[in-house]
């Protein structure tokens, strides 16, 4: 990484540290709302982004691990097991999901995924012996550990972080071994992949999987976040809000979540100074944004600071001929 | 000598469509063979399901006397057999290094050992040697997308080579080549057979680029191989001449 990405994170970081305590609860929420849907965005950055795998049943899984949570707490099951299994039990059914995307792809796989969103939505509303139905998931816990209670806004907002911290460093060592390139490989040239000796099957698997139990674990601390869930909470207006996220921070982008996060959860709030209108300026400035930066905020800089890197930097003829000789 | 690669009577139909009609060859270890033959006469089909990336209809492939049919190319290619593409086929995101990595890494440690330890430790070092190999050297840190075609071929071709195959498949590497990188690739192909002792299979357009790199050549018409000699010999061949020129046109 360069200085100046090094001094953007660590800026970020001091702002994400020092930020509740000069906000009121609401602006609390906001902010525990941004790191818990950066977790699930992280997920389908990998899957969508990185391994180039699109996947509109993110909301779905983040539904999955919030339910999952709230059962097994409510049942007396600890919380440190309980978010685990929000995980894994999303890791196994987003390995069943992958499936298809062995068969199909682009928009085939993107209506498969949108049918296991709405397959999810119908099973949390009707099967009412386990869900409560419309009804919803009252009183969900939020985690004590070894004396530090998290139940007040300000010390959850700080789990929420610690957690996406934790989750962000192991995704980013994971993109940096040879996996992350192999994912890479199979968004590019699942063809050639195949022919350089990588499963490309398992490996798209792994993308869907991982991605998912991510989606999973946001859906945990979502749950313990808001407290109260519900199937609409979960359905395709969530898939496609985290959809959105990583494309407009830059899908494939590893910061690409957490800008984008940041400007789903906050500028529709920003924009209530408009009042009625609010929706709908942040409708116009989100087309505004895919109309003018496609490849997302980051993807947007990238291209900036290459400019200038070139504007300073001109290349020497000499490269230049040889390049047009070859 | 034994053989590196066996096709006993390999047939490809596609719905009424006969493109590979029972092919039987064998590939010799160490030599280059090429196989020539009319647009659609069934070469890029034969190489694909030699390769796993289609199955036969009918017929057998081995690999060093193993039944190799209906394979997957991952594990066909983890055998030691690798292969280049007609169609460029780089991935032009990474750069030339990090493609040259992927060639190498799924043929060391495991799938989890992958994840878990640094499998790919050595193949930094192994892949810079054959981006010096391949003359790319000075191109090692560039995202492959923006090399030129050329250099794109000569990096198509040290991926295939990056894993240290036991037989390498190279569909048409001269096509759309200029004349300089061409020469440049002929003569690190030709370099590397000598050093590496590899077996080529090579299937290719380019008649000059197939005499002066093949040790023998076979010729494929309508699915059919209807000649297999030297280069010398397939040069006078009269069967050749028509299939490639046509009837009516004996003198050409």
């Amino acid at each position: 990484m360069n200085r100046a990405g090094a001094i953007a994170i660590g800026i970020a970081a001091v702002v994400a540290i020092a930020a509740p305590f000069f906000l009121k609860p609401f602006g609390i929420f906001l902010i525990s709302m941004w790191a818990v849907l950066t977790i699930a965005a992280i997920g389908l950055n990998l899957t969508l982004g990185y391994a180039g795998q699109i996947s509109m049943a993110q909301g779905a899984f983040v539904g999955i691990g919030a339910y999952t949570l709230a059962l097994l707490t409510q049942a007396g099951v600890p919380y440190p097991l309980a978010f685990v299994a929000a995980g894994l039990l999303c890791f196994a059914i987003g390995w069943l999901l992958g499936y298809p995307a062995l068969r199909v792809q682009h928009h085939y796989l993107a209506f498969v995924t949108l049918a296991f969103t709405t397959l999810v939505f119908l099973f949390l509303r009707n099967e009412e012996w386990l869900t409560n139905g419309i009804y919803g998931v009252n009183g969900i816990m939020r985690p004590t550990f070894f004396g530090w209670s998290t139940g007040k806004a300000i010390d959850f907002y700080f789990f929420c972080v610690g957690s996406l911290t934790v989750l962000s460093l192991a995704t980013w060592w994971m993109l940096r071994s040879p996996w992350g390139r192999a994912f890479v490989a199979l968004r590019e040239n699942p063809i050639r992949a195949l022919s350089l000796g990588l499963d490309t099957r398992r490996y798209t698997l792994m993308a869907f999987a991982i991605g998912s139990s991510l989606g999973g674990l946001s859906g945990a601390l979502f749950a313990s976040l808001v407290q109260f869930i519900e199937p609409a909470s979960f359905g395709l207006q969530r898939s496609f809000d985290l959809l959105l996220m990583v494309i407009v921070g830059g899908s494939g982008y590893f910061m690409g979540p957490f800008v984008g996060a940041l400007i789903s959860v906050l500028l529709p709030e920003w924009m209530r100074i408009t009042e009625g209108y609010y929706l709908i300026v942040y409708a116009a400035l989100i087309m505004a944004m895919m109309a003018f930066c496609p490849y997302g905020v980051l993807g947007m800089v990238e291209r900036a600071l290459k400019a200038a890197a070139v504007r300073r930097d001109p290349p020497t003829p000499a490269l230049q001929s040889e390049a047009a000789g070859s | 000598m034994s053989a590196v690669l066996e096709v006993s009577d390999l047939r490809k139909t596609f719905g009424g469509i006969t493109a590979v009609d029972g092919v039987s060859f064998e590939v010799r270890d160490g030599e280059i063979l090429g196989i020539i033959g009319p647009n659609g006469s069934g070469k890029s089909t034969l190489f694909n399901c030699v390769l796993g990336q289609l199955s036969p209809s009918n017929g057998e492939v081995r690999v060093d006397g193993k039944v190799t049919t209906g394979m997957r190319p991952c594990d066909l290619n983890r055998l030691g057999v690798s292969r280049t593409f007609q169609l460029l086929q780089v991935f032009p995101q990474l750069s030339v290094r990090d493609n040259l990595i992927l060639a190498g890494q799924e043929h060391q440690g495991s799938m989890y050992s992958r994840l878990i330890g640094r499998a790919d430790a050595g193949l930094g070092e192994a892949a810079d040697q054959m981006i010096a190999f391949f003359r790319l050297s000075h191109l090692a840190g560039e995202q492959a997308g923006s090399l030129s075609y050329g250099q794109q071929k000569l990096l198509d071709a040290a991926m295939a080579f990056m894993a240290g195959p036991r037989l390498v498949l190279l569909d048409e590497p001269a096509g759309g080549v200029n004349l300089t990188m061409l020469g440049l690739l002929r003569e690190r192909l030709q370099a590397y057979h000598a050093e590496r002792k590899a077996t080529f299979v090579v299937i290719e357009h380019q008649m000059e680029f197939v005499m002066a790199l093949c040790t023998r050549v076979l010729v494929l018409a309508e699915g059919r191989l209807i000649a297999e000699g030297t280069p010398q010999d397939i040069r006078r061949n009269p069967a050749v001449i028509e299939a490639y020129l046509g009837h009516g046109m004996p003198n050409a």
